[in-house]
């Protein structure tokens, strides 16, 4: 009984290391995919609560925090689903962002991210912000590498072009 | 280094630098206290798997009894009343206009979409949403501690049945005038505010007007 309480005590442990150390990059690589802040925090804090539930399978990913990702953009689909159906009843209801929700986050940046095409920006957001190499990047989108190194590559080209935009649009007004 | 690659890595930085202050705030009590209440779900429903169809007939033989045989003091009446009946919930309406909904606590919070379906077929106006929260631009915002705000009581009242059954009232006349009851669950990453314990908030709020909506969830004690 012993042995179990310190096995469950190191496994929490494990967990809590793995939420302090992920949940930013997490948060911040939902956020990317989003656009909105509280809403990508409620995704992650529900992907998170899911990982704790199976640890013991999650701490076993090749990308743990890709697992978190996943899990919180697949979460936000099954929401969408539902708000969709929804607003057909609905059509004056309307998401807001809550009062703290920009806090440290440059918005022009983020426009031109998610302005990208879907698959671009899921490849920014695991290469980019999560950090992964392109192989695990690949293994999690079920992609080949070189798609990974493609769309990147495209992404950046995109990026850059609105980012000039951007920037001549901020000097010149 | 090639200037191609200088400027990707400076792309990449500044893409990476754009969300560098934005940090998750919720604290990691809240996620394992929310993973408990997650995991007590999923055993009470494994536990209560087998038992579901069984529970459903024991809950919808009592309303459907009600409307043709037992003599109760407010029976069903054959022209107005009706029986809806699902695995989670039974719905009742009454002559005197009110509308009775029995459920089953560990299934209740499972199908908010065929309850509101269920009330509204039933002629009470209501929004029933999951992890957001939502107001009219005038509506009162206040909620008393247990999460319930000004006039609600006057539209729904609940009473527990026994350990597992739980009954509410509805009563579509004496709701306001261009409004309607908003029930919003708190979704399981939310949990943690009721410290695991299902929970959610009711409030009245308008009918055709743009309603906002949040996903902050209420704080426990608001007032």
């Amino acid at each position: 009984m012993a042995v179990l309480r310190r096995v469950r005590d190191v496994t929490q442990s494990e967990f809590q290391d793995f939420y302090q150390a992920k949940r930013d990059m997490c948060l911040r690589s939902v956020l990317a995919s989003v656009g909105d802040r509280a809403l990508a925090e409620d995704l992650v804090a529900e992907a998170f609560t899911r990982a704790w539930v199976s640890w013991h399978t999650v701490r076993h990913h090749p990308a743990p925090s890709a697992w978190i990702v996943r899990t919180a953009l697949n979460t936000r689909v099954s929401w969408w689903r539902r708000r969709r159906r929804e607003v057909a009843l609905e059509s004056h209801l309307e998401v807001a962002a809550t009062e703290n929700g920009d806090a440290g986050l440059d918005v022009v940046l983020l426009a031109v991210l998610r302005r990208l095409p879907p698959r671009q920006r899921e490849v920014i957001v695991f290469r980019v912000f999560l950090d992964l190499d392109t192989k695990t990047t690949a293994g999690v989108l079920g992609i080949a590498p070189g798609t990974v190194t493609a769309h990147l590559s495209r992404a950046v080209a995109t990026l850059r072009d609105q980012l000039i935009t951007v920037d001549h649009l901020e000097v010149g007004s | 280094m090639s200037t191609g690659d200088t400027d990707s890595t400076a792309v990449l930085d500044a893409v990476r630098g754009s969300l560098d202050g934005v940090v998750m705030s919720t604290p990691v009590s809240q996620i394992v206290a929310a993973g408990r209440a997650h995991r007590r779900r999923r055993r009470l429903i494994k536990s209560a798997g087998g038992l579901a169809a069984v529970t459903a007939l024991a809950l919808a033989v009592p309303a459907l009894d009600r409307s043709s045989t037992a003599p109760p003091e407010k029976r069903l009446s054959p022209q107005a009343g009706s029986a809806h009946v699902t695995v989670a919930f039974t719905l009742a309406s009454h002559t005197d206009g009110t509308i009775h909904v029995t459920w089953n606590k560990n299934r209740y919070f499972q199908d908010h979409a065929g309850l509101q379906r269920a009330l509204r077929h039933a002629g009470f106006p209501v929004l029933i949403k999951e992890g957001v929260f939502c107001r009219g631009p005038r509506d009162d915002g206040s909620l008393d501690p247990s999460g319930v705000g000004p006039g609600v009581a006057r539209v729904m009242k609940g009473e527990r049945k026994g350990n597992d059954t739980v009954a509410f009232v509805f009563t579509p006349s004496a709701m306001p005038a261009g409004k309607q009851l908003f029930i919003g669950y708190l979704s399981p990453s939310q949990l943690a505010v009721t410290h695991g314990n299902p929970g959610s908030v009711e409030r009245l709020v308008s009918t055709g007007v743009p309603l906002t909506c949040t996903t902050q969830a209420p704080e426990p004690n608001p007032r």
